[in-house]
């Protein structure tokens, strides 16, 4: 069990660095097919005129003239024993993890980037027990009673769920609930720390516009599992051993039908972790994900990395994680 | 709200620093009224722009900023946006800045940190400042002159770090004999140019004359930094203060703090109040949600100034009662359209003729979104620059265009039939592709087949449009563009512009590539010239020589449309700042 | 691209028709798998609004020259100038001459871009669907039969792809190649790069249905036949293999249209996708956010047109799925 723990991890370390590789080459290679040149690159972090001195002093300062290889190696070497740089009168220490110093505005990366994940985790989570909990409760139901009214229902709003591009749910949900009848007007960011009821409150309408879109999903998946595993033999078996059906429920059926929904729970709750660009750009919430938009449209390379790296390690991490549950759970899992 | 639109507004209002001065300025320019900050302003639409509305002394409360997106930087030696050249004020105060008061005093500079304007000498070379006595930092250390020439030093001699603002004292002030590599990099030396005989007194040599220095010596970057204090990029978190206000907090990208400077001797500064006990700056706030907490109140002030969303515009031109409590003004800024004179068959005039006869400007105007966002253009100075001279070269009836005198200048031009172009644009800015659009079919009317081409707006002068090759490689013919001035004379709003010595390979600003001996001869002229009479008339005849030459089509002049909060005192519109609210003495009743 | 999806969308129709009926005995699973589908009213409606959509798309251009519509038409008469642009009459300035209203700054007409929308949309869905497909397919058939290092491989790569942020590297690839690339740049180039990042990264989810599917088939009884019968690995691939796998190649692709035409609005959303002028149904959306508060008309319109073509496949990729596969239900 805890050789198969360390060679998870370590296979997810490898991931990582050819995420990072990749992400870099790309970045690097990009421009370049765009047909721009180092000058016009530098030119981009520079004020409104810049001047051929500006260009060539930027160039010169953040590596861009380098090779792709010297650039990657200086950002591998920095993230893990640290790195200096020279934005001021003196070098600065850049701790580990360094990811680097912004092209734009010069500021570390990694501190900036990490201020963005509480944002985003109280997004993500608070979206991912809505929709769980409905989602699942939903679809159990239905799955009980199928082609019952409740069924129907339930299945026919899940279907349009999935159908709903989610800045439409959410710009309709601010158009009513914050406009036309200014229930939960006045919407900012509260940390949970500060004020948990207003974190809530003015969560609450991204929460239910993601879980809107999820627990359609969920419903449908937890819909289908439990149809098919509700006609397996040994469900049947229990019956005959004459358990209540409520236990039969939850004990056996539920358990064999949710195994499914685990794997891409945890694959879901990765990529929200990474940031919900769309959302949080419709309910303007500074997570990871406007970050990301942000370093994209400044073709700010360090920061991107960064915000990429950090996405696919929440992916690699959740699914490391759902991964491992299964092997505590279930012994065959041990052998692969 | 998206990514697109933040950075659209950000730059939208990055235009420069800029007065509005009305038609009457040049006329009345040297007036002496002298009722500084106590013009008392009505109330109503425009009143801002008028007088100081809800003038008041109240003192307390805590006024918010809100602003769309973030700023390129609050550090005064790294910014080059209008309303942080506005907003630093409040925690670095320049040699010079703008009168806080509404309209003709508004738009005259005073002195700040300095005690009176600067001295030339005869020969125009040589700019000499006194500073007041008793300047304190909010440390309580006193504030040198060195300070203030190590201010200019790292911001525009160490572009590696400190790249974003102008580099204006760079290329005007005469470089040491190895030319010098800026303050991070050459710790011993410094720049010989700039002398400072004692802690007062500040002396600056020029390379050439140059009339508009104290109006140079207003930006930010001459608000004083102790070199022992500066942290290069990282100042930003840690900006000490000279003015009213100093940090309590900084957080990029999402808020800063500034509470009341208790070493500011308002004894040394006759211009600010320091009303409000705090003061908070909201960065990263969509339009719409600025736009209801102005309207409840909740904020006071939207920190870029670019105006209010569309739809709030719509709601409260809707409801007289919100309608009263606006402010309309010019933005010191000109929306045109530049034709590229090098590239063919536009190197042919007729052919720009034939492009400035073509546009309907009223089309254009509702594109971008009616009177209330710009009035219709024919010359490049906008009527808020002094200089500005009311004229029409290539007149139509209502500004509708004119198929007829069209075609016949396309004749001219020998492309009776027709030509094919590229018109760029910016991605981000839905109203200017909007704008492109509408010339787009009025062009296609006479046969000018354009082809409308976006960039992104970072890439766009650096890349694109600014890059003559890759205009040329990409027959981009028509470009569509906004400018507005570096500071408020005709030579700071069109030497960028128009000057054929400023065309550079990338960043170029002189979209038309006008390289015309006659119009630089006049901007040169102008420069030296110490009459500012002779100066403003001067602006008209260049701006008549480009006009000649068909290479700019102006389309509208750029109005904000501003909410101003009741709660919020003394809101003047100075439009020293392209028509923004003058932040230095805000306050509120709440 | 798009005429020959439309047959795929009739697939189920082929083998029924292609086996003679005879009515009681000898039924071929495609003509089980139609009659099924038939008893679905719902799939059936998604079946029939998918087809008529596509018919929209692909006659939106002789449609538009036909009644002399031309989305980038400017209304600007409708327009009240005083008011920014907005036009006179609330829901759009619904008329006769524009039934759904016309946009604000331009009054261009909302019904003449929805329609012009339409081949925008599907066209990017349907490329990038096949390219995933195709992707997914060829690596998925080669990783389930060969297995070894071959799977080995594939497996990780698919791995690798799906632990990266796919719409961060969509809006950033969009991002830096929209100036022009290539040698191609405007519509052309932007919706070759849409149907490059939605299909490129989405690839691994079909590769290892896929792989999943030949391993099963690996296995079975037809395949050993034809291997002891001297069949060498392509053959066995793509005539023996990749037939059996059409059944659920076919509802994957069903199901992953509607979520590539959202993904595509998503990033025109975004303003990285397709660019105005031309008319796309995300960037009207985008157009809208600066108005839904004033006249809501602008977001309800494309907002449906996205709503009724993305339920229209997904019912029609669960009635194929259930019609395809007895287990389900």
């Amino acid at each position: 069990m805890f050789a198969y723990i360390i060679r998870r991890i370590i296979a997810a370390a490898i991931l990582l660095l050819v995420v990072s590789a990749v992400t870099f080459a790309i970045f690097f290679l990009l421009p370049r097919l765009a047909g721009e040149t180092a000058d016009q690159l530098a030119a981009q972090y520079i004020g409104k005129n810049p001047s051929p001195e500006a260009i060539a002093a930027v160039k010169k300062n953040l590596g861009l003239d380098e090779p792709l290889y010297s650039q990657y190696w200086d950002f591998l070497k920095g993230l893990v024993s640290g790195a200096e740089y020279k934005f001021g009168p003196e070098p600065a220490t850049c701790h580990v993890p360094c990811f680097g110093y912004s092209f734009k505005n010069h500021l570390e990366v990694w501190p900036e980037l990490t201020k963005r994940i509480p944002t985003t985790i109280s997004l993500a989570a608070g979206a991912a027990v809505l929709w769980l909990v409905s989602g699942v409760a939903t679809g159990v139901v239905s799955a009980l009673k199928p082609r019952s009214i409740f069924d129907r229902l339930s299945m026919g709003v899940a279907l349009a769920g999935v159908s709903l591009p989610v800045f439409f749910t959410g710009a309709l949900l601010l158009t009513l609930f914050s406009y036309e009848w200014p229930i939960l007007d006045n919407l900012h960011y509260v940390d949970f720390t500060e004020d948990p009821l207003m974190w809530a409150r003015n969560l609450i309408l991204p929460w239910i516009s993601l879980a809107f879109l999820y627990s359609a999903l969920y419903a449908r998946l937890t819909r289908a599992g439990m149809l098919e595993t509700m006609s397996e033999d040994y469900i049947r078996t229990a019956r005959a051993k004459g358990l209540v059906e409520r236990k039969v429920v939850a004990r056996h059926g539920l358990r064999a039908a949710l195994t499914p929904i685990v794997t891409i729970f945890g694959m879901d709750l990765g990529l929200l972790l990474g940031g919900a660009l769309i959302t949080e750009q419709v309910f303007s919430l500074q997570g990871v994900g406007q970050f990301a938009v942000q370093a994209i449209s400044d073709n700010d390379l360090p920061k991107i990395l960064g915000v990429t790296l950090l996405a696919a390690f929440f992916i690699v991490a959740c699914n490391l994680v759902v991964d491992l549950l299964y092997a505590l759970v279930d012994p065959r899992v041990r052998l692969s | 709200m998206r990514r697109s639109r933040t950075v659209a507004l950000t730059a939208a209002a990055a235009a420069a620093v800029l007065v509005v001065t009305g038609c009457t300025s040049s006329s009345k320019s040297g007036g002496s009224s002298s009722a500084s900050g106590s013009a008392e302003g009505g109330s109503g639409a425009n009143a801002a722009t008028k007088g100081i509305v809800n003038a008041s002394d109240k003192k307390g409360g805590t006024v918010t900023f809100e602003m769309k997106g973030t700023p390129d930087s609050l550090d005064p030696g790294n910014t080059y946006y209008a309303y942080i050249y506005n907003f630093s004020r409040l925690y670095a105060r320049p040699l010079t800045t703008f009168n806080p008061a509404p309209g003709e005093e508004g738009n005259k500079l005073v002195p700040d940190l300095a005690e009176s304007m600067g001295q030339t000498s005869a020969d125009g070379l040589t700019w000499t400042y006194k500073l007041r006595k008793g300047l304190k930092y909010d440390d309580g250390t006193p504030i040198s002159s060195k300070d203030v020439k190590y201010a200019i030093e790292r911001s525009n001699y160490a572009l590696e770090v400190n790249s974003n603002g102008p580099v204006y004292f760079h290329d005007l002030l005469v470089d040491n004999a190895t030319p010098y590599a800026g303050p991070y990099k050459d710790k011993e030396g410094g720049l010989n140019s700039i002398e400072t005989p004692d802690d007062t007194t500040i002396v600056f040599h020029l390379k050439h004359p140059f009339a508009d220095f104290d109006y140079l010596v207003s930006a930010p970057q001459t608000a004083p930094v102790p070199q022992a204090k500066d942290t290069g990029a990282d100042y930003v978190k840690k900006i000490v203060s000279s003015g009213s206000y100093k940090f309590e907090s900084y957080e990029d990208g999402k808020q800063a703090v500034l509470v009341p400077n208790t070493n500011w001797d308002p004894s040394t500064d006759p211009i600010r109040k320091q009303l409000a006990d705090k003061l908070v700056l909201k960065m990263n706030i969509d339009q719409a949600t600025i736009d209801k907490d102005l309207l409840a109140g909740n904020a006071q002030v939207d920190l870029v100034g670019g105006g209010v969303d569309p739809q709030t515009q719509a709601q409260i031109l809707q409801n007289p009662k919100l309608k009263a409590s606006t402010d309309n003004a010019y933005g010191g800024r000109l929306v045109y359209m530049a034709i590229n004179s090098k590239l063919a068959p536009f190197d042919n005039i007729e052919c720009r003729k034939a492009v400035q006869y073509a546009v309907d400007k009223v089309s254009v105007q509702t594109a971008v979104g009616g009177p209330i966002r710009g009035q219709i253009a024919n010359t490049v100075l906008p009527p808020d620059i002094a200089g500005h001279q009311d004229f029409n070269l290539y007149e139509t009836k209502d500004n509708k265009g004119d198929e007829a005198k069209a075609k016949e200048a396309l004749k001219a031009c020998g492309k009776e039939g027709g030509i094919n172009t590229v018109l760029s644009a910016r991605t981000e800015r839905a109203t200017e592709v909007a704008a492109a659009t509408s010339i787009q079919a009025a062009l296609k009317k006479v046969g000018i087949n354009a082809e409308i081409q976006q960039y992104p707006q970072g890439k766009y002068l650096t890349d694109s449009a600014g890059s003559p090759q890759f205009a040329a490689e990409h027959n981009i013919g028509l470009m569509m563009m906004q400018w507005g001035a570096d500071w408020p004379t005709g030579y700071g709003f069109l030497q960028q512009i128009v000057d054929g010595r400023t065309i550079k390979p990338s960043g170029n600003n002189n979209l038309a590539q006008l390289d015309d001996p006659g119009v630089n001869k006049l901007i040169d002229d102008v420069a030296i010239n110490p009459d500012k009479a002779a100066r403003d008339k001067m602006y008209g005849d260049i701006d008549k020589k480009v006009m000649e030459q068909a290479v700019y089509v102006p389309l509208t002049y750029f109005k904000v449309f501003l909410y101003r909060p009741d709660n919020a005192t003394n809101m003047v519109s100075t439009s020293a700042f392209s028509g923004e609210y003058d932040y230095l003495n805000i306050g509120t009743t709440k | 691209m798009t005429a020959s999806v439309t047959t795929a969308g009739n697939e189920p129709e082929a083998p029924a028709a292609a086996s003679p009926a005879k009515k009681i005995e000898g039924r071929s699973l495609g003509q089980i798998a139609w009659t099924r589908f038939k008893r679905d009213k719902a799939a059936v409606a998604g079946g029939v609004v998918v087809i008529l959509l596509i018919l929209l798309a692909v006659l939106a251009k002789p449609i538009e020259s036909m009644f002399g519509l031309d989305p980038d038409a400017l209304n600007q008469d409708l327009l009240d100038a005083d008011l920014g642009g907005l036009p006179f009459g609330d829901w759009g300035g619904m008329s006769w001459e524009h039934p759904l209203g016309v946009d604000p700054l331009q009054g261009r007409d909302l019904l003449t871009r929805v329609i012009e929308g339409s081949w925008v949309s599907l066209l990017v869905a349907f490329g990038a669907t096949l390219l995933s497909n195709t992707i997914g397919t060829v690596l998925g058939i080669m990783a389930g039969y060969y297995g070894g290092w071959v799977d080995t491989l594939i497996s990780r790569v698919m791995d690798v792809f799906l632990a990266f942020p796919l719409l961060l590297f969509a809006i950033a690839i969009s991002t830096s190649l929209q100036g022009g690339a290539f040698g191609l740049h405007g519509l052309p180039l932007h919706m070759l790069v849409l149907i490059f990042v939605i299909g490129f990264f989405n690839w691994p989810y079909m590769g290892r249905i896929v792989r999943g599917q030949t391993l099963s088939l690996r296995e079975r009884e037809f395949v050993h036949a034809a291997r002891s019968l001297g069949a060498r690995g392509p053959f066995i691939l793509f005539k023996e293999l990749l037939p059996n796998l059409v059944g659920p190649i076919l509802v994957y692709s069903t199901l992953l249209i509607p979520t590539n035409i959202l993904f595509e609005a998503g990033l025109s959303f975004l303003g990285v996708g397709i660019q105005p002028p031309q008319a796309s149904w995300g960037g009207m959306l985008q157009d809208a956010i600066r108005y839904y508060q004033v006249d809501p008309q602008y977001m309800v319109v494309p907002g449906l047109a996205i709503f009724i073509t993305v339920l229209a496949f997904n019912l029609l990729g669960d009635g194929l799925r259930d019609a395809l596969d007895p287990k389900s239900n």
